[in-house]
């Protein structure tokens, strides 16, 4: 029998996981459904937030600033990419807009390269506190953090799509293009902004985990995988993607503890899998087209 | 007639090579041959992309299945080469046999990530059952080729084995491009509704060519686990299938010859970017994004466009045979 203290700790971890993989799945979903192009270079923003993050850390400049530059750079950088290189083939074929997020993930981590090197980079905790302990299961104050931005980063989000002229704008463009636009929405300025929104989420995650992991720039791939697996479960919506990522973050964790460290990777990618198969016959909701 | 002179000057180059530019550096050999390795994959995924319009971002999951199970056959079982060849093509084939139906049921992006996922899981799996795949530090002694009793033992015997089955590959795929089948791939990709009211068994075509694609990357797996006598989990991970997608995409989607041509290119630039080190990956994204919002055709376009320009001959006196020019809508 498994001490309850164990699977608490488990749980723990599972939230933590579920946490960064909610907010790389919102940020896939916001850029999806505004723009219809799923983006395979959204590790890459996760990546870029962490080590902007870690290099300005380490040149002395005060946490929350470094917090401040690194959201507002990289959702910057994801405007310039829209702007450049996505509206050019936004009307191509779905194999040619991946190949071209596919090209852009290249760019960026060859750039990561060039600026931080092969080396893995780590960033310290948000705040130096011992580890809390409950029910004799450790919580370290970060996981703390991430759950709370987490948290927050959510409510900031409900409140600006509800709430907001943008936001609601955004939605209309989520639910189609022409016929916001025919009721003058700027749609162009909408998928700016869903792109600014989806690289500084994906930044987010990346600076919230760096100091529990360590950051290389090529440690874009397993998140975006997991964020696309959330989004194929939650089935392209927002609330369904954030509950997803919670919940696989949970599973991971136990499927690590419990049951296999090997193949817990394995077995997440074969829910990924099944869900799509139980999808295309209709059970877990529609088929939809996929962005056909 | 002028057109055969050109791809009879093309299998010249590729026949005399090993004896020319490939005798003064036997380093250029190894290249082609994985060059060669590459064109087999690309052209069997432009088969399923560029024809049938279906988006596949796992083809290394089967291109993994053939390396393992002729790796694992012949190093571990002792089997003969040319057997564990035909295994791993019909391993591939079945699996994607059994799970074409289903997987092929999605369309776009949900494709793409299911193939995704797919090959995430054939890596994941690999590397977890370590002691039938040599996990993730690899497969080691695999034994070269044998063929009607032959050991390939030099890269010049593998340079030709390999560029032989490479040209049989490209001319099959066009071979089948070209005739009923390929017009029906091409009817699926343009409108599936459509096609179906025509009485096109959509499901059937697509699973088909799903198999036949995934068989040809299985003999790529297995002539690079030959080749190389050691294989990873890394050699086949996402990062591979994207760069098969990327070669075609490069070269220019539904032509194969553009596929063959991507496939090339993108193996050989490194040979002429190796030198800027760091640089080399940033330099490979943006060649990539150039090609892509300068050129949608591809390299193979702008091969077509500059001969049009320079012959002076316009694009109506020379219209392309149906199907060889077709863009994915």
């Amino acid at each position: 029998m498994i001490d309850r203290s164990v699977l608490l700790q488990f749980l723990f971890s599972g939230i933590t996981l579920g946490s960064v993989y909610a907010l790389i799945a919102i940020s896939l979903v916001i850029v999806y459904n505004v723009s219809r192009v799923l983006c395979f270079a959204q590790g890459e923003f996760f990546v870029f937030g962490a080590l902007t993050m870690i290099a300005l850390t380490a040149l002395g400049i005060p946490m929350w600033i470094g917090f401040l530059f690194t959201i507002i750079l990289v959702s910057g950088l994801g405007v310039v990419i829209e702007r450049l290189l996505i509206r050019p083939v936004q009307n191509s074929s779905v194999g040619t807009v991946i190949t071209m997020t596919v090209a852009i993930s290249l760019c960026l981590r060859g750039l990561g390269l060039l600026v931080w090197g092969r080396e893995a980079h780590t960033l310290p905790a948000f705040t130096k506190s011992k580890a809390l302990s409950i029910f004799g299961a450790y919580l370290s104050v970060q996981v703390l953090w991430i759950i709370a931005a987490a948290a927050i980063v959510l409510i900031i989000i409900w409140l600006f799509f509800e709430k907001t002229l943008l936001g609601m704008s955004m939605r209309a463009c989520a639910e189609n293009r022409l016929g916001a636009s025919l009721v003058g929405i700027n749609v162009w300025k909408t998928t700016l902004f869903a792109w600014a929104w989806g690289a500084a989420l994906g930044a987010l995650a990346g600076v919230v985990i760096a100091p529990l992991i360590f950051v290389r720039y090529i440690s874009g791939t397993m998140p975006m995988l997991k964020g696309f697996t959330a989004i194929a479960i939650g089935g392209l919506t927002t609330v369904g993607s954030v509950i997803a990522g919670f919940l696989l973050g949970i599973m991971e964790a136990y499927t690590i503890g419990l049951i296999s460290s090997e193949f817990a990777d394995a077995i997440v990618f074969s829910v990924l899998i099944l869900v799509l198969l139980g999808r295309s016959y209709g059970i877990l909701g529609k088929a939809e087209d996929g962005g056909m | 007639m002028k057109k055969n002179l050109r791809w009879l000057i093309v299998l010249l180059f590729i026949a005399l090579f090993p004896a020319t530019l490939g005798r003064i550096s036997p380093y250029y050999n190894t290249v082609l041959i994985l060059v060669g390795i590459y064109v087999i994959l690309a052209v069997s995924l432009d088969l399923l992309i560029g024809f049938a319009g279906q988006i596949s971002v796992g083809h290394a999951a089967f291109f993994a299945l053939g390396a393992y199970t002729s790796g694992i056959l012949t190093a571990k079982h002792g089997l003969s080469p040319s057997i564990a060849l035909l295994a791993g093509l019909f391993v591939s084939g079945f699996v994607a046999w059994g799970i074409g139906r289903a997987v092929l049921r999605l369309k776009g992006y949900y494709l793409a990530m299911a193939t995704l996922g797919l090959n995430a899981v054939v890596v994941k799996l690999i590397t977890g059952f370590a002691s039938v795949t040599g996990g993730a530090s690899g497969l080691l002694n695999i034994p070269p080729f044998q063929i009607f009793g032959l050991t390939l033992q030099d890269h010049t015997h593998y340079y030709y084995f390999v560029w032989g089955i490479a040209i049989l590959v490209i001319l099959a795929c066009l071979g089948l491009a070209q005739s009923p089948f390929g017009s029906a791939l091409i009817a699926i990709h343009s409108d599936e509704e459509a096609a179906s009211t025509l009485g096109i068994d959509c499901p059937k075509y697509k699973l088909h060519v799903f198999v036949i694609s995934s068989m040809l990357a299985g003999v790529a797996g297995s002539l690079f686990a030959h080749f190389m006598g050691f294989i990873a989990p890394d050699d086949f991970d996402i990062f591979t299938s994207i760069l098969v997608l990327v070669m075609l995409f490069l070269g220019g989607v539904g032509t194969i010859y553009g596929a063959a041509l991507g496939a090339a290119f993108l193996k050989l630039l490194p040979e002429v970017t190796y030198r800027f080190q760091n640089y080399e990956l940033f330099f490979h994204g943006i060649i990539l994004v150039l090609v892509l919002i300068f050129m949608p055709r591809g390299l193979l376009g702008i091969l077509t466009d500059a001969k049009n320009r320079l012959l002076g001959s316009g694009h109506l006196l020379n219209p392309p045979p149906s199907g060889k020019e077709l863009q994915p809508s």
